[in-house]
């Protein structure tokens, strides 16, 4: 995962979901008018109306009563049903996992082993749990006819929906909390007393480079790296990075964490690293103030701390100058840090997060429990999507779907994309087929015959099936919180929990439309 | 006056589909008929004939092919109507996991009852039906009796206007059946309609106010239980006992009036009356054995 991620916005994301969700629903009302206008003539539309309208009626008139009557059913089912003895095998599993733990490491990757290992297994002991019960509840119901005895009394079918919904949610809420507990209780007790666990809170700025000239540029120079996740500078230029920081509050003291990679030309001194020199800008006042330059520290942190006073040499005045950091050198609420590479002929690699103003940290609890939450949301989101997809499929199907949707939007998004938009060579499924059977490298041009138009015409809409799904499924993997517990990180609102938060509310509310018209269309009589 | 319909039936068909949509099987052909307010309905026919496709049609499990269904006042597809309406189905289809407790408490929930009312009246209901004593056993433990009970109980959680028994004495014992009969005598009593179906007769018979037949989804006959059984042709009477000369006396005058006795003995009573009986002597003795007819001069 990357920490590099952008704030959510709340304004934007709302639109963009009303434009999805509004362009679906007008697509599939469209769509159903015409196809009931075709089969049942000038009935067909108004039926469709009238469903349309007893829908807006059902949600209107939903009893929270009802929905906690058959959430607490639920509830008492999964109970009864031994769905908490996960936490039993998760008990297990932490009592003996220390044994094989490597103990012999350094203390922080003891910590990071530890909490990764707590919050995974926390998560995939939730989620199969979850997932059966979800798929597996409505048809059991529908199978052995018990559905008959709540639908013939006065509850809505989105009630249905709604009450397993928030039934296995609070029983996952139950699960994942009592393993949270647990699990916080077994870090602690197997981290080394040296160990210190930490909960930074990072400020992230805006990266910008500047060439061996001087001159603003996107990006630093590529010293060969496929993964061009971090640009280099050039030492000894004028070649620089420059972040810019928002700084929201007056404070005393201010503490910079960076990491940066270090490439090399040459040897350079034997025994010591690179120099780095911050120099703080304000531009509206043409103000440069240079700091003391530093070794980097490879694969590792850079800690520096900067006082609201800061003394430095001006060059031009030849003399030593004290200025206030955020009367003088903030500007228009950006403080702004030119990194210097000093070392000629050596590189230096940084990316947005490799910098950041370390706030005052949390408690390591607000920030484990944060994580925890996500496992929580996580299995709230495939609890949507299984409960509405066993309204339309029996409990087996349901689990395959609400799995497919789990390993793609955790795994394979990015390769979607790749393949939907070429990056991934060898066209679509027939047309790899035939390079396969053919021996034909994926580089090689097809012959321009009707075979092939039609062959790549079958491809597309492959292609466009592929690009609906890429599109439907979420980005799941905001949800796995632990790296940035494992690494020392909170778990920042803006740009993880919000997200996740956003994404299970966001799908919560088609799924419930989806689950209810399905359940209202169809025959709740098992064969 | 003539009593308000609580369920009007027109020209209701329903054929089954295949996944497909490919026509199956016709369950009900253009079924009509109407259930009146306070009456007790009986739906007969042997399996297969469309009791319980017209029952769940009615609730709205199914949805009609063609026709119309109203169900006090409401169509069937309307949830509403189902705020005065009990349901008992064919077999328990209730939670295994819950005691006869919590299942009234979770169908008085559905109905919005508060928690007072849904206490009282689960007391009520579990006494109703003989569950007191199994009343914190879990569904899963109970008999095929006992689920019926629990069954018939949720049914009437609601107190409702008009109750719809699917088999109601299906699995029941003579004891339990007797009871069923007498809580559906009951409902009548109270101004409830109440709608059964099944195919033991002798339970529609005992209850019943009207009833209808249906065979292979067609209706076939429909009536007050009285006038379908009346035989138009032939006069029964019932006397004290008689002896041979006196039997002969009236053989003489059936005769002036061109009638012949048919049949004359002692009237029997019915298996289910013997069986109640017995059982009733055996709780009020319990230690008397049944003594061969020979052997009690012996």
């Amino acid at each position: 995962m990357t920490f590099d991620r952008a704030p959510f916005l709340f304004g934007p994301a709302l639109l963009h979901w009303m434009f999805v969700f509004g362009s679906f629903a007008g697509i599939i009302f469209s769509v159903t008018v015409l196809i009931a206008l075709g089969v049942y003539g000038a009935s067909g539309p108004t039926a469709v109306m009238g469903r349309v309208w007893q829908g807006l009626h059902d949600f209107l008139g939903i009893s929270p009563r009802r929905i906690w009557a058959l959430a607490l059913l639920t509830i008492k089912e999964a109970v009864r049903r031994k769905a908490l003895f996960v936490f039993v095998v998760f008990a297990a599993l932490v009592m003996f996992a220390g044994w094989f733990l490597e103990s012999d490491l350094r203390a922080d990757l003891q910590v990071k082993n530890a909490v990764s290992f707590a919050l995974t297994t926390i998560s995939w002991l939730t989620l199969p749990v979850v997932l059966l019960l979800s798929c597996w509840g409505l048809p059991e119901d529908i199978r052995l006819r018990s559905i008959h005895t709540i639908v013939t009394k006065p509850v809505r079918r989105n009630e249905i929906v709604m009450g397993r919904i928030l039934g296995f949610s609070v029983v996952a809420s139950l699960i994942v909390s009592l393993m949270g507990v647990v699990g916080y209780v077994w870090i602690r007790r197997q981290v080394p007393n040296n160990a210190e666990l930490i909960c930074r809170v990072p400020v992230y700025g805006e990266l910008g480079f500047l060439d061996r000239e001087g001159n603003p540029t996107d990006k630093g120079v590529n010293t060969g790296d496929i993964w061009e996740f971090r640009s280099y500078i050039e030492g000894g230029t004028k070649s620089s990075a420059i972040y810019k920081f928002p700084i929201d509050q007056v404070a005393n003291k201010i503490r910079f964490e960076s990491r940066f990679e270090a490439f090399r030309t040459h040897k350079g001194r034997i025994g010591q690293s690179l120099l780095v020199r911050y120099v703080l800008l304000n531009p509206t006042k043409s103000l440069r103030v240079p700091l003391e330059s530093f070794e980097v520290v490879e694969f590792g942190l850079n800690e520096k701390d900067l006082d609201r006073q800061v003394t430095y040499f001006d060059e031009e005045k030849k003399t030593n100058r004290t200025l206030d950091l955020f009367d003088d050198i903030v500007d228009q609420n950006k403080l702004t840090i030119e990194v210097q590479c000093l070392d000629s002929g050596q590189y230096l690699g940084m990316a947005r997060p490799d910098m950041f103003i370390r706030m005052p940290d949390r408690p390591f609890v607000a920030g484990y429990f944060k994580a925890v939450v996500g496992v929580l949301l996580l299995s709230i989101f495939l609890i949507t999507i299984g409960v509405t997809s066993s309204t339309f499929v029996k409990g087996p199907v349901s689990i395959l779907l609400t799995f497919t949707v789990l390993i793609v939007g955790q795994g394979f998004r990015e390769f979607m994309l790749k393949l939907i938009t070429g990056e991934q060579k060898g066209g679509g499924p027939i047309e790899s087929w035939y390079r396969l059977i053919t021996h034909m490298n994926d580089t090689l041009a097809l012959p321009d015959n009707f075979g092939v138009k039609l062959m790549q015409f079958i491809d597309n809409l492959f292609m466009g099936g592929l690009w609906l799904m890429q599109h439907l499924i979420p980005d799941l993997s905001y949800f796995v919180m632990s790296p940035y517990v494992a690494n020392g990180f909170d778990v920042p609102w803006s740009t993880a929990l919000a997200q996740c938060f956003a994404m299970t509310a966001g799908y919560l509310v088609p799924c419930l439309l989806v689950g209810y018209y399905s359940l209202t269309l169809r025959e709740l009589e098992a064969k | 006056m003539e009593k308000q319909p609580v369920i009007q039936i027109k020209n209701l068909t329903k054929i089954y589909r295949d996944f497909w949509g490919r026509k199956k099987v016709r369950a009900l052909n253009s079924l009509s008929l109407e259930v009146k307010k306070g009456e007790v309905f009986g739906l007969l026919g042997p399996n297969g004939s469309g009791k319980t496709t017209t029952m769940k049609l009615l609730l709205g499990l199914l949805f009609p092919t063609e026709g119309e269904i109203n169900v006090l006042g409401k169509p069937a597809s309307d949830v509403s109507k189902n705020e005065r309406i009990g349901y008992l189905p064919e077999e328990s289809y209730l939670y295994r996991f819950l005691n006869a407790e919590e299942t009234l408490d979770f169908y008085g929930r559905l109905f919005d009852m508060s928690p007072l009312q849904r206490k009282e009246r689960a007391n009520q209901l579990i006494e109703k039906v003989g569950l007191q004593n199994a009343r914190k056993r879990q569904l899963k433990e109970y008999s095929k009796g006992m689920t019926r009970r629990i069954g018939l109980a949720q049914a009437l959680i609601n107190d409702p206007d008009l109750v719809l028994l699917d088999e109601p004495t299906s699995g029941l014992d003579p004891l339990g059946s007797r009871d069923m009969k007498d809580l559906i005598v009951k409902l009548r009593d109270e101004g409830k309609t109440v709608v059964m179906c099944s195919h033991l007769l002798a339970d529609v018979q005992d209850v019943c106010d009207r009833i209808a037949i249906l065979y292979a989804g067609e209706l076939k006959e429909l009536g007050s239980v009285e006038d379908l059984l009346k035989e138009q042709h032939e006069t029964e009477l019932l006397t004290s006992k008689l002896s041979p000369e006196a039997v002969t006396d009236i053989e003489a005058v059936l005769a002036k009036h061109n009638a012949k006795l048919l049949r004359h003995g002692h009237p029997t009573n019915s298996l289910e009356d013997l069986f109640l009986k017995t059982v009733q002597k055996s709780q009020e003795r319990p230690g008397q054995r049944y003594v061969p007819t020979g052997s009690e001069k012996a």
